[in-house]
Parts: structure tokens; sequence; C-alpha cells
């Protein structure tokens, strides 16, 4: 019997390093060792991440490569589990002998990870594991390219709290899903508006495994706040959209951390006419003027098809990830992983999200949050002006939609 | 909050009713063949699929679709119950029907996830974002025609059971299987015809999950906890029960949501359960017989 | 009916069998040092003592749970818990704990077991799901516990990543031996007749003595001790954990799985089971990374799994040695041979008709 299991593990195990074709010689291409959720309940970011790190390596390549070899990505699934995602780390770095690594999707799997690669003393750059929790566990080598979450709702918050009197909310709802990556950032956003004299009429977090929306949107809408904030993925604002509707109520602003943010998905699932005046964070927008992001653009409408509002915010994550990554390899001139910590501590680097600076523990401090709005089937963005009141970020040009039109 | 707490309840009350649809095909089969449907919450999702695509490519509006995706989900539920469930021995039925019917709930959620991915989607029509105004309360069209839908099938179910000859075989099956055998009635049929009508009910399950919430070839496994709850509450085999079981279910976890914390709701749902057994081992209205091993 | 496997030759060779499994198992990280492969073989030995706890309950009494991820999860944070007051270093001191997580975890299956135990059949089934559900929302609110949906941190252990995973392999091996030896004990015991006797007629077993709700329990609260120090150690090695990850669902249906796949109601039936589902799992996912194939290849993996061999596959291979010995003519057991208690088939569902 454990005959039967060792043949089996040896079967993986060949059945692994046979699909491994190069083992990191100095000629051969650079490989990076990515896993992803291809499958379980983050496939569907999971596969916006991988069109991201593609379409980097696609452009590193047909630019000569980096340190004058090609990349190649050996990407794995995770299934979405944590188990997997430290089983896979250990198979991209001892098995398949990757010379980078690059971060799954979401935070708790980026915990998961981190660690293992951490026992190895591999950089490794992510752009999806932004919870507060990730910097917290007292490693010193994981690098997050975006905008730390608990920031993200900072400049709309501030945004309502800078109105002049008359049009300022007086009152303000709020909602959560108990996760890691919402919850932080209610909480930064109520505490702002508290600050500012807006009244909290509701406040509660609900477990993701919440299949009736009902009561929730029911309290908000009773609670008749000025304002709405929700601490939501796209199942659940998709929800409270509908509710909203059905009920006709029409808080003056609707800000959700993210679902809004899902492009062509989102229309698809409340509706092109139910968008008007949704507002969602965002640190990235297609048409945003940073370096080299009109040609991720272009290859991903080549690559994929469909049209610029469609692409996932994931995609420029998965992008900064590897320009982020090629920078610092480039300005050390070799792929020591010590030597690489060492820049990515120190340097300045840029990508299609900004500019890119980490602190001790790896968060981006140069990162900062846009305001997006729906306008007539198509994301805005607004930035704050000195008197942190939102206006359009070029190449935007109409003034933000306050109060939200009636659904 | 007097409000708040009346439209907690209404709201309760029109999504047990959802939910009741969803759950009836999973008490009919268990009722007849003492089997437990993993394949259950999946089959919602499927069914809530085929109304996707019959919109997206057809134009098809979701009710009308009906006409289509039930006959659909009839022939899938036969399907299954021929190539697996009917193959399964006597001895250990229980214990390998709840296996055989998970790897077949795994297959449909990956061939599901092939040709769709995993990105949520939802059904649009226009009764899904407009609402009745009816004594100060907004009640969404969509709820309102779902729980019209589940009373009318559940109705409609209990007629064919009472009053058509096949009705008659299944409620003998339901009674003694042995039994029935004797007085000649075809088990195979009836088990077949049985897990086909669980499947064409779930097909208008999943239609009105699909058009209220989003769903992804994922969301099978949520719903199959909440469908076997509600199912047990109601008492494993009772139609009757299933749906007055969900709307008791729905609207304790509503009123929860609205008099403590949504984060307690979702715990009272599965608390209630373990209450009510506690004090009824059988479910509200689930016959005796289950007691006797 | 003499049984040709109840030999003392065939019993030597059942002996000797399991002594070299163990030696293979002790060899194993020495022989494949692989850090890919030993994380693989330290969950797989996890899964073994998981099934294997999960088999000894439901397998021998017939009593289907499907939320013992209750222990695994409880185990867990038990240990994040300790670890967190006691300001405790990452180190082998913290696998000291892991018995202790076991001992809690047993403890939180008597609330349970006396709660869900009311109930038979399909109804226990599904208040175990919902049990099961119940602590997973609990992990989500109570926050000065569990830290709600942040997770738990625990201490990071200073080794190097070359011989890591095998501390953890150690643990989880000696996990596993334990969960073989347990079950293989109570299945020679009184205890283990007691709870085959519920599996075959409650109702009559209680007639006839036996006192079914403390022995149901007593085995119960013994599958939450084995299971909790499971959960302990995935927690310890993970470094961090988070309600969904411990309290997960898919874990219910694994462990019981596995056993299915073994065999139901054997001490072996687990342990073979383990040993191939989830070496084999990890490889179709890291194999078939694109959309659904690996799940339809599981799936169906399963499905002619009960198709061809539905009494799983240690009673159906044992049934087939049978077979070739008897028409081969071998020389039967003698008749002062005592009754074959471990042969596996002899336990196997098919043997033991469930009146129904």
């Amino acid at each position: 019997m454990a005959t039967a299991g060792a043949l089996s593990l040896s079967l993986a195990l060949t059945a692994c390093s046979s699909s491994t074709k190069s083992t990191g010689t100095k000629s051969g291409p650079i490989k990076i060792g990515i896993s992803l959720s291809l499958t379980g309940d983050f496939s569907a970011d999971g596969k916006a991440f991988q069109q991201g790190y593609q379409l980097w390596a696609n452009a590193i390549n047909a630019s000569g490569g980096l340190l004058g070899r090609q990349v190649t990505l050996d990407i794995v699934n995770d299934a979405s589990s944590p188990v997997q995602v430290a089983t896979n780390y250990q198979k991209l770095i001892s098995v398949d002998h990757a010379d980078l690594t690059f971060g799954p999707f979401s935070t708790l799997l980026t915990k998961a990870a981190s660690q293992v690669v951490a026992r190895y003393g591999y950089a490794f750059v992510e752009g999806a594991g932004g919870g507060p929790s990730v910097f917290t566990s007292g490693l010193h080598n994981v690098y997050d390219v975006s905008l730390p979450v608990a920031n993200n709702l900072v400049s709309s918050a501030k945004w309502l709290a800078a109105m002049p009197a008359a049009t300022r909310p007086k009152t303000a709802a709020y909602a959560t899903e108990d996760d890691p990556f919402t919850a932080p950032q209610l909480d930064a956003a109520r505490a702002v508006l508290e600050a500012a004299g807006v009244k909290t009429v509701y406040n509660k977090v609900y477990p993701p495994e919440t299949t009736d929306y009902g009561p929730i949107a029911a309290g908000m809408i009773s609670a008749k706040a000025d304002v709405v904030l929700v601490g939501t993925l796209l199942p659940d604002v998709t929800a409270f959209i509908k509710q909203f509707v059905q009920q006709k109520y029409n808080p003056k602003a609707f800000i959700a951390t993210a679902g809004p943010d899902q492009g062509a998905q989102f229309i698809k699932n409340v509706g092109a006419n139910h968008t008007q005046g949704i507002m969602v964070p965002n640190e990235w927008y297609p048409t945003v003027t940073t370096p080299g992001n009109a040609e991720l653009i272009a290859a991903y409408l080549k690559a994929y098809g469909g049209t610029a509002q469609d692409v996932s915010s994931d995609v420029p994550e998965g992008y900064a990830v590897g320009e982020v990554t090629a920078q610092a390899v480039k300005a050390i001139g070799s792929l020591d992983q010590t030597k690489l910590n060492a820049e990515l501590h120190s340097g300045t680097f840029t990508s299609v999200q900004g500019p890119v600076q980490f602190d001790a523990t790896g968060q981006n401090i140069k990162a900062f949050a846009y305001a997006f709005q729906w306008q007539n089937g198509a994301l805005v963005p607004y930035q704050p002006d000195a008197g942190q009141l939102l206006v359009p970020a070029p190449p935007a040009t109409t003034a933000i939609l306050y109060p939200k039109p009636v659904w | 909050m007097s409000t708040e707490l009346a439209k907690a309840v209404v709201d309760g009350v029109l999504t047990g009713g959802v939910y009741a649809l969803m759950a009836a095909g999973l008490t009919l089969i268990f009722g007849v063949m003492e089997i437990i449907n993993i394949a259950q919450g999946i089959l919602v999702v499927l069914g809530a699929y085929l109304s996707y695509v019959l919109q997206t490519h057809l134009g098809l509006d979701p009710f009308l679709g009906l006409f289509i995706t039930v006959p659909v989900m009839f022939f899938v539920g036969v399907g299954i119950e021929w190539g697996f469930v009917r193959r399964l021995k006597q001895q250990n039925r229980t214990a390998l029907s709840i296996l055989v019917t998970f790897a077949v709930a795994i297959v449909i959620e990956g061939i599901l996830t092939q040709f769709f991915s995993g990105d949520l989607r939802s059904l649009h029509a226009w009764y899904v974002d407009r609402s009745l105004h009816l004594l100060g309360f907004y009640l969404p069209y969509i709820y309102l025609l779902g729980f019209a839908l589940a009373v009318a099938g559940l109705a409609a179910l209990q007629v064919f059971l009472y009053r058509t000859r096949t009705g008659y075989s299944i409620r003998a099956s339901m009674q003694n299987r042995a039994g029935a055998q004797l007085v000649g009635i075809d088990i195979n049929r009836v088990s077949a015809i049985t897990f086909g009508i669980g499947a064409a009910v779930t097909a208008a399950g999943g239609m009105v999950f699909g058009a209220t919430t989003t769903f992804n070839p994922n969301s099978g496994y949520d719903l199959i906890s909440r469908l076997l709850v509600i199912v047990v509450l109601g008492g494993l085999g009772s139609i009757g029960g299933a749906l007055i079981a969900a709307v008791v279910a729905l609207v304790i976890e509503d009123v929860t949501a609205v008099l403590w914390s949504p984060v307690w709701a979702s715990t009272m749902f599965f608390a209630v359960l373990i209450v009510v057994l506690i004090v009824r081992p059988n479910g509200l209205f689930g016959r005796q017989a289950a007691r006797a091993q | 009916m003499n049984d040709p496997l109840a030999t003392p030759l065939w019993r030597g060779a059942r002996v000797g069998t399991a002594g070299l499994a163990l030696i293979a198992a002790v060899a194993f990280p020495f022989v494949f040092t692989n850090p890919a492969v030993t994380s693989v073989a330290m969950f797989t030995l996890l899964f073994v003592g998981s099934s294997s706890a999960w088999n000894l309950f439901s397998g021998y009494s017939g009593y289907m749970a499907l939320g013992n991820a209750v222990f695994f999860g409880s185990g867990a944070y038990f240990l994040a818990n300790v670890a967190k007051d006691l300001h405790l270093k990452g180190g082998i001191g913290i696998f000291a704990l892991v018995p202790l997580a076991g001992l809690f975890a047993g403890l939180v299956g008597v609330p349970v077991g006396w709660l869900a135990l009311r109930t038979r059949r399909h109804t226990f089934v599904v208040v175990t799901i919902s049990i099961f559900f119940v602590f997973q929302l609990l992990a989500y609110n109570l926050h000065s516990l569990t830290n709600g949906s942040g997770g738990m941190q625990l201490p990071m252990p200073p080794w190097l990543a070359d011989t890591y995973n095998n501390y953890f392999y150690a643990a989880a091996l000696v996990v596993a031996v334990v969960a073989i030896a347990l079950s293989w004990a109570v299945r020679r015991s009184r205890f283990g007749l007691d709870l085959l006797a519920i599996r075959d007629d409650e109702d009559r077993a209680r007639g006839l003595g036996v006192r079914t709700e403390r022995v149901k329990l007593a085995a119960f609260a013994l599958t939450g001790f084995i299971t909790g120090m499971c959960g302990a150690i995935t927690a310890y090695y993970l470094g961090s954990i988070y309600p969904p990850f411990v309290f997960d669902a898919l874990f219910d249906v694994t462990i019981a799985l596995m056993a299915f796949l073994g065999g139901l109601g054997t001490v072996t039936g687990p342990v073979v089971g383990a040993l191939l589902l989830e070496p084999m799992q990890q490889y179709l996912t890291l194999r078939f990374s694109n959309a659904g194939i690996s799940l339809i290849l599981f799936g169906c993996l399963f499905l002619l799994v009960i198709r061809f061999l539905p009494e799983g596959v240690v009673p159906s291979l044992a049934r087939l040695l049978r077979h070739v010995l008897r028409t081969r003519g071998e020389p039967q057991a003698g008749p002062g041979d005592p009754p074959p208690y471990d042969s596996p088939a002899d336990h196997s569902p098919a043997a033991r008709e469930v009146p129904r």
C-alpha cells in the first residue's frame, strides 16, 4: 500500500520534471514561476492575472528579453487553495528551478505563498496581495506593486468630507463583506467621514457565505443615508444595486470597493442602464497616461479582443509586477536574489499603474487611488485636487456626477 | 425598525419560495429513492445556465425559456438516474448515492467551467429590475413571479402525485419500495421518472436563482448545503414541508439580520435545523419511519 | 466458511507488508529529498490520519459524518491561540502542543456528537453539515478567538528550505501511525464490535445490551482527537489560517471519499484511499491547469471506481485474491484458526448486509 503511494508520488514527480525543459542554465530562457487560481473561487481574477503576466512576457521578449535572455512563464494552477499554493511554489523553485517568482491572486493565497518563497530567499513581487496581513507577517521579501488595499477608499471619503456644507452628506451607510480585502477599506473611509462630522446611520458586516442580501439592503434603505459605501466584490454589489433599483432608493453617492471595476462583467450583471453614477476606487484605468499603458492596451486588444473598457484591473496589476521586477533585475544586472531584494527595497520604479517605491514591509508608498465613476457606460477617472475635491483625471473632462442620477 | 422588520418577513417569505422551488426535486428524489442527491446544487446552476444560453443566444425570455429548459432537465435527470444511480447495489446504497451524485456534480461543474469559465453571470428581464409598490413595500416582480412559480410548480407536483397513475406508482414506491415492486410497479421506471421530475422542477428553480443572484459553476456548493437543511427541516420526502421549512428558515435568517446582525443571520439558518431536530428528530413534517434504521 | 486469506502464511504476509510500509514511509524523505515531493507526501500522511479517523467512527458505525472539518479547524485554531497567548517562538517545541490540540478537538466532539447523534442516517449527514457551517461562521464571527476573516498567524519555524518539510513529515507520520494503530486496535476490541453492531442494526444492538449512545460518542470524540491533530499540524505548516481554509467543506467530503475509495470500514481502506487520492488530486490540479478538465477527469474517475469497485479498492482486491486462491485449490485454513477479525473483506459493506 505504501508502495502504491510512493509509486503515484514518483509518477507525479517524473511528470513534474518531464514538463521542465531547462533548469535555469545561464544561456536558456529566464523562467518565472507563478501559481495562479485558474479554477475555484478566484478563477476569474486568476485568469485575468494570467493575461497581464503573459502580455508583459510578450512585450519584454519582443524587445529583446531580460538581460538578453528570453522570458518564459511557468504557470501552475492552485485551484484557489492555500495547501496547493504552498506545494506549487516549492515545486516551482525546487523542481522547475524558476529564476524568479511572481505572486498568486488574493491576499489569502499571497500570505500562504510568501512564507514558502521566503524560505528559499527569493524576492516575491506580487500585485494582488495588498491586505494588511501580508505586511504584518515580518517577512522582508514580499513587494506589492499595487496600492495597499486599506487606502483604496480614502480619496473618495476625503472628497465627500471636503464638500461645502450645503452639499456635504449628513449621513452615511456602510456595509461590508467580512473579508480581509474589503473590511479594512470601509474602516479607513468611515474614520475619515466620521471625523468630518458625517453621521453613521448604518454599519454592518456580513459573512462571505451570505446568499440573501435583502435584509442588509433593506437596512441601508430604511436608514435613508445620504451616501452609501459598500465593501463588496461583484456578486454582492450586484445584489445591492438590484435591490436599490427595485426599491427606488437613490443615495447621493454609491461607492463600492470592488465589482464596478469589472468592466464588461459588471455591465452584464447589473445592466448598462443601472451603472450611471456608481463609483469605485482603483489605481489604474485603461486610458491612464502612465508610461507603457497605451502599449499594454493595444497588446491586450490584439491578443484577446474586446474593448479597452473590458480590460480588468487585474491585467495591469500582473503587468506591473513584471515591469518592476524587470527594472530591478536590469539595475543589478543579474538574477541574484539577495541583490534583487536589496534593489527592490531601495530603488524606485515605474509601472503602468504609476510610480512604485517600497517601504520596509513591501507596501507601495507611491501609489494612490483614483476615484472612478460610471458615466454613460464607461468608467471616468477622477483625482483629488489641492482641496481634496475630485476633478477629472486626463483625458477625462466631464465633471463628477453628484448627486448620483436616479436609477 | 418595524417597517424594516415587516420588510424582512416579506423578503424571507418570497426568497423562501425560490428556495423551495430549488429544493423540491431534492426532497422528491429522497422520498422515492431514499438517496441524497448531492448534485442538486449543480443542477440548479445548470438550469440557470440553460436559461442564460437561451437568453443570450436566442433572446428568449427566461420564463418562456422554461418550455425548453424543463424538458431538457427532465432528460438530464433521467440520464443521471439511468447512468449512475440505478447501477448502485442495494447494500450501502445511502452512502454510495452520496458519493455517486457528488461525482456527477463534479463532472457537471467541470463541463460548465469548460464552456462558461468562472465568470459570474446573471439573467435579465424587465421583471428583474422593477417592483410592485404595495402597502408601502416595493415587491420585486421577479420574487413575486418566482414565488408564484414555486407555489404553482409544487401544486402541480402534488396533483401529479395524487391524481395520475404514475403519481400513484411514485407514492407507492415512497411508502414501501419492496411492496410496490410486489404489486407490479416497475421501480426502475418510477425511479427514472422521479429523478427526471426532480431535475425538471429544478430547471424552474435555477431560472429564478439565476435572475435573483449572480452565479458561476462554483455556486452549487453554497446551495446544496442550504437546500439539504431546508429539506431535512421540512422532513425528508415532504414537498409541502420543504416549502414551509424554506419560508420559516429564510424568515428567521432575514429577521436575525435586521434585529441582530447580518453576521449571525447565516448562523441562525443552520442553527434552526439543529434546534428543531433536537425536539423533532424527523423534521417538521417527516415520516416516523425515518427514525427506524 | 473458511477464508483462504486467514491462514498463518497470509497473516504473516500482512504483518510483513505493514512493516515494510512503515519502513518505506520512514525512508521516504531520505530517498525523495525534493521539497515539492515531501510537501505532497506530508499532506498525504495527514489525509491518511484524517481519513482513518473518519473511518473509525463513520466507517465502523455506519453514521456518515460530513462535518469533520469542525475538528480540523478546532485543532488549528487551538494551536494558533496557544502559540499566540504564550508568545511561543517557532521550533520543534510547537509540535508538543499538537496532542493538546487533538484533545481540545476531541472535547469539542463531545457536545457536537451529543447533538448530532440524536439523529440517524440521512438526517445525521445533514446535521453534521449544518454543525460544520455553524463552526465556520463562528470562526468568522468570534473575533476575539479567531481574529475573524483577518486570519491568525502562527510562529514561523527557523528551518531551512531543504529540510523544512521533514519536521512536518515526521509529525504527520506519527499522527498517521497513531490513527492507523487506533483504528486497528478499535477494530479488534469489544468497542469495535459494538460499533459494527450499531452499523448492522442499532436497535437490536441496544436490545442486546450495547450502550449505543456512549459507544457512538466515544468513537466520535476519538475521531475528533486525531483530526484535530491533523488540523494543528496543517496550521503550523501553512503559517497562517483563515476560517474558510481550516473549516473547509471540501475537507469534509475528501476524507470520506478516501475511505470509500479504499474500502469503507476496513483498517487499510482509508490509508490506501488517501495514498491514491491526495497525490492524484494535487497532480491533476498541477497538470491540467486549464479550465474544467481536471474536474471532469476527477469526477469520471470516481464514477468508474464506484461502477467497477463499489466496495472500494481493498475489499475488491481481497475478493479477487481470495477467488484466485480458491480456484487454485490452495490449502484452506485449519478448523482451529480463530475467526479472521482483520481480514478486510469481512468488514466490507457487502459482507455485512445492512437490513433496510
